[in-house]
């Protein structure tokens, strides 16, 4: 099996797992207020965006030419 | 203006000062400053990296082609699917650090230790998969091209706030062992959960740069 | 207006800083003192002898053009004028007006006890002497010889001297941003309790604006400088454009930084330009909510500018209009400054104090100063005027008439608050008119020979400037003599000063209403604050502080109250 085979597997995996992960995490803390909690949704927010991007680079919808 | 005038003086430090019987004076609490101050201070370091990514799209800008021409050939692109998995490790030890707290928050330490734990490892994982990736980049080295000069500078800086980070967690760690947190007083667990983040989402930026873009 | 009483105002709740007992020993109280108060007087004294090592290069510089073929052999020049230009910027004015007096006046004015983080503070001074004696044993290793701007290609080419001007930078840089972030958590959350932001004095106003500025466009400038370090001494390609890099790069992440550093400098000194003046008329500030927004508003405009110090770099065209245009726009809130200023004067009752007449002396050289910036702004005239005297006479303007002027008049004013001294009034005096014509006889002859072509950083010049430059040399001998003045005055109040009481200008700012020098935990019982601080002619906006014998309330009567030294 090739290798960037394996790794994109994973990675789909894992990306789907841990963006759902996070969404949950988003979804349970969408009300808490203060400076660090609306720092954490952000910063959770733009990692399950990393996510989604993973996700299709891995599925090779996006990604350098060629 | 004139009750001012004579209100007799308490000594500095009181824990209590009643004022005239009135109001109790109450102590300023130092979390929301220190977080505040913690917060200030990733944005500045978000303005380190958005300079060094000024940089690079600026050099990308000024040639036709990339990967730029070395030596007369093009450069090859980055191993795109190992950096997938990379970053996937990466990303689930953010997920895992915000169980971490949470658990903490909730008062269960053992489930704290492990997603603790589980972080660190990742988190080292991480920085062993970039060791992997910088030894078989055949882009021309760290001085040979400006792709090697923004590449490895950029992810360099970045695995060097990794590994601050990793060790970061590990002190925090240890002083919960040290019983230095309970569940009211853990703003070093907060910072290092933000820290943690602020260093994930800096990977997205470096993930879809170099990798995707 | 009428301040409501008390019993018709609910009374904030006082919130009181822990405070940290008083340190003993001499090292604990002196050397690693914690004290925003005495980090303060660590960065005066500092920045003074790096003011006064900057300006003994700077009359290397005057004396190599008195003879238009130069004195100093041009090697040895360049490295005067770049550590000369180095060391103001980073070593002299930005530790003065932030370091210096942002520390020392904006907790007094908040009714703090202390900044939010005193070990961060302790910490980001003691980066400040090894910043700049690295930077001043950069003369041994072949000092940076390109301008304190360190254009490549020369500074990929210049000796170590570069390397360590980059460290040096580097750790001052680091200094300044934990300063920022301190200052800002410091009035976002220790203010006295009433003090909204409206109420703040417009110095901690100021101070916040530039508070900001460091903490964000000074780690531009770390990345700047870590590149040309790597480049330097690891050969990786930014810069060099042999290897794919480009020198216009580090000009844009140089300017992105330094044009906000010219706000750091100058914003804090119009923030102390603000306290003077309604003092020394004994009349409310003219237009304070318009003075606070501008500050931000600079703050936020100076961002947006940064290529006009490229208009000539051959970066992209179509970037000059816009750049133009927003630089001109900046005149817009600085000016509603200037002409807040000139309200607060106007049917005051003007004491000329020395603060005062610098003060005043600031008004006119810093709009000088501005107005050539504005032909500098604008393109057309640019292309002829970059490069030249004209833009060294604009710098000094807005830097000396401006920051220095700001930095004088802040010294005057806070010296009895800081010593429990007076200075000599008379003396002062003279020191300001001494200042004043010197300093428009050295700089303002630098913007003609500019416009007749003479350019900047140059050994050696045509003949034809000779006079001029000899003229600016000679005037500038006065000016440096002049710093002598404010020495001598320094010392004498040590010796012959009156002592002064906790309020000798009648003021209304909160670090007025305790002792001369204050105590270490500044303030025993917080104030609670129930309107505004300039209204001259209301009873003072402030409770629950403990009345210090002696204290002068700020009422119209209270005139006769003013301590006059002699």
């Amino acid at each position: 099996m090739d290798l960037a085979v394996i790794e994109r597997s994973v990675a789909l995996i894992g990306a789907i797992v841990v963006g759902v992960f996070a969404s949950i995490a988003l979804k349970e803390d969408w009300h808490a207020k203060g400076l660090d909690n609306n720092t954490t949704k952000l910063l959770l927010g733009l990692m399950a965006f990393g996510c989604i991007m993973v996700f299709f680079a891995a599925i090779g919808v996006i990604g350098p030419k060629g | 203006m004139t009750t001012a005038a004579v209100e007799h003086g308490h000594g500095p430090g009181d824990e209590h000062d009643h004022d005239d019987g009135h109001e109790e004076v109450i102590y300023r609490e130092t979390t929301d400053m220190r977080l505040l101050g913690f917060v200030l201070f990733l944005c500045s370091d978000v303005v380190l990296f958005s300079a060094f990514i000024f940089a690079y799209l600026y050099l990308r800008g000024t040639v036709d082609e990339w990967p730029p021409i070395l030596n007369g050939h093009q450069l090859p692109r980055l191993d795109l699917p190992f950096a997938e998995f990379n970053s996937i490790v990466l990303f689930g030890s953010g997920v895992t650090m915000h169980h971490a707290l949470e658990n903490w928050k909730h008062g269960k330490v053992g489930r704290f230790d492990f997603f603790m734990g589980f972080t660190i490892v990742l988190g080292v994982m991480f920085l062993g998969g970039q060791g992997y990736e910088y030894s078989h980049a055949a882009i021309g080295g760290w001085s040979g091209s400006i792709f090697g000069a923004s590449f490895f500078t950029l992810t360099g800086m970045h695995g060097f706030h990794v590994f601050c980070g990793v060790v970061y967690l590990a002190i925090l760690w240890w002083q919960t062992k040290q019983k230095h947190y309970d569940q009211t007083h853990y703003f070093g667990l907060t910072a290092g959960t933000l820290y943690w983040h602020f260093v994930d989402v800096i990977w997205v930026a470096l993930f879809f740069l170099f990798y995707i873009f | 207006m009428a301040v409501a009483t008390p019993t018709t105002t609910p009374i904030p709740r006082p919130v009181l800083d822990h405070i940290h007992p008083e340190p003993t020993g001499f090292i604990r109280k002196y050397i690693f003192s914690i004290d925003h108060k005495i980090i303060a007087y660590q960065y005066f004294i500092t920045a003074g002898l790096f003011f006064v090592i900057a300006g003994l290069l700077a009359e290397m510089i005057r004396i190599d053009l008195l003879k238009h073929t130069g004195v100093l052999t041009p090697n040895v020049y360049n490295q005067v004028y770049s550590v000369h230009g180095s060391m103001m910027v980073w070593l002299v004015i930005i530790p003065f007006v932030s370091g210096a007096f942002g520390n020392f006046v904006m907790p007094l004015q908040i009714g703090a006890r202390d900044v939010a983080f005193p070990w961060l503070n302790l910490a980001a001074f003691w980066m400040f002497p090894p910043a700049g004696l690295i930077l001043l044993a950069s003369f041994a290793f072949g000092a940076p010889d390109a301008g304190w701007t360190e254009y490549p290609p020369i500074s990929l080419q210049a000796p170590f001297g570069t390397s360590m001007w980059c460290i040096a930078i580097f750790l001052i840089g680091i200094s300044s941003t934990l300063t920022g972030i301190n200052f800002l958590v410091t009035i976002f959350k220790m203010r006295a309790p009433g003090m909204t932001f409206t109420r703040m004095p417009l110095f901690v106003w100021a101070s916040a604006a530039t508070a900001g500025l460091n903490m964000v466009a000074t780690t531009a400038l770390a990345a700047a400088l870590l590149a040309l370090f790597l480049e330097r001494q690891f050969g990786v390609p930014f810069y060099n454009p042999t290897k794919g890099g480009s020198p216009i790069l580090w000009q844009h992440m140089f300017w992105f930084y330094s044009h906000p550093a010219v706000y750091i400098m100058i914003l804090p000194a119009f923030g102390i330009i603000s306290e003077v003046l309604p003092t020394f008329s004994r009349k409310p500030i003219f237009g304070y909510k318009m003075i606070a927004f501008s500050s931000v508003a600079i703050a936020l405009l100076g961002f947006m500018v940064w290529a006009h110090h490229m208009f000539t770099s051959g970066m992209a065209p179509w970037l000059q209009l816009p750049f133009m245009i927003i630089t001109m726009l900046i005149a817009i809130p600085t000016g509603i400054k200037i002409f807040s200023w000139m309200a607060t004067l106007w049917g005051g009752s003007i004491e000329f104090s020395p603060a005062c007449l610098f003060a005043l002396g600031f008004l006119i050289t810093f709009t000088l100063g501005g107005v050539t910036g504005f032909f500098l702004a604008a393109v057309p005239a640019d292309l002829h005027e970059h490069g030249t005297y004209f833009v060294v006479g604009h710098i000094h303007y807005v830097l000396y008439g401006g920051s220095v002027f700001g930095i004088y008049a802040g010294l005057y004013y806070w010296w009895p608050k800081m010593t429990g001294r007076m200075m000599n009034e008379r003396l002062g005096q003279w020191h300001a008119w001494v200042t004043f014509v010197a300093f428009n006889c050295t700089f303002l002859p630098m913007h003609w020979l500019g416009l007749l072509g003479m350019p900047r950083r140059v050994a050696m010049y045509d003949v034809e400037f000779e006079f001029w430059n000899q003229v600016v040399s000679i005037c500038s001998f006065f000016l440096a003599a002049s710093t002598l003045m404010i020495m001598g005055n320094m010392l004498w109040s040590f010796k012959n000063g009156k002592k002064a009481g906790p309020n000798p200008w009648g003021a209304r700012t909160l670090e007025w209403m305790i002792s001369s020098p204050p105590p270490y935990y500044n303030f025993k019982k917080v104030p609670a604050v129930l309107a505004a601080p300039y209204d001259f002619g209301n009873p003072l906006p402030y409770i629950g502080l403990d009345a210090e014998p002696g204290a002068v309330e700020a009422t119209p009567q209270s005139t006769t109250g003013l301590v006059h030294a002699h």
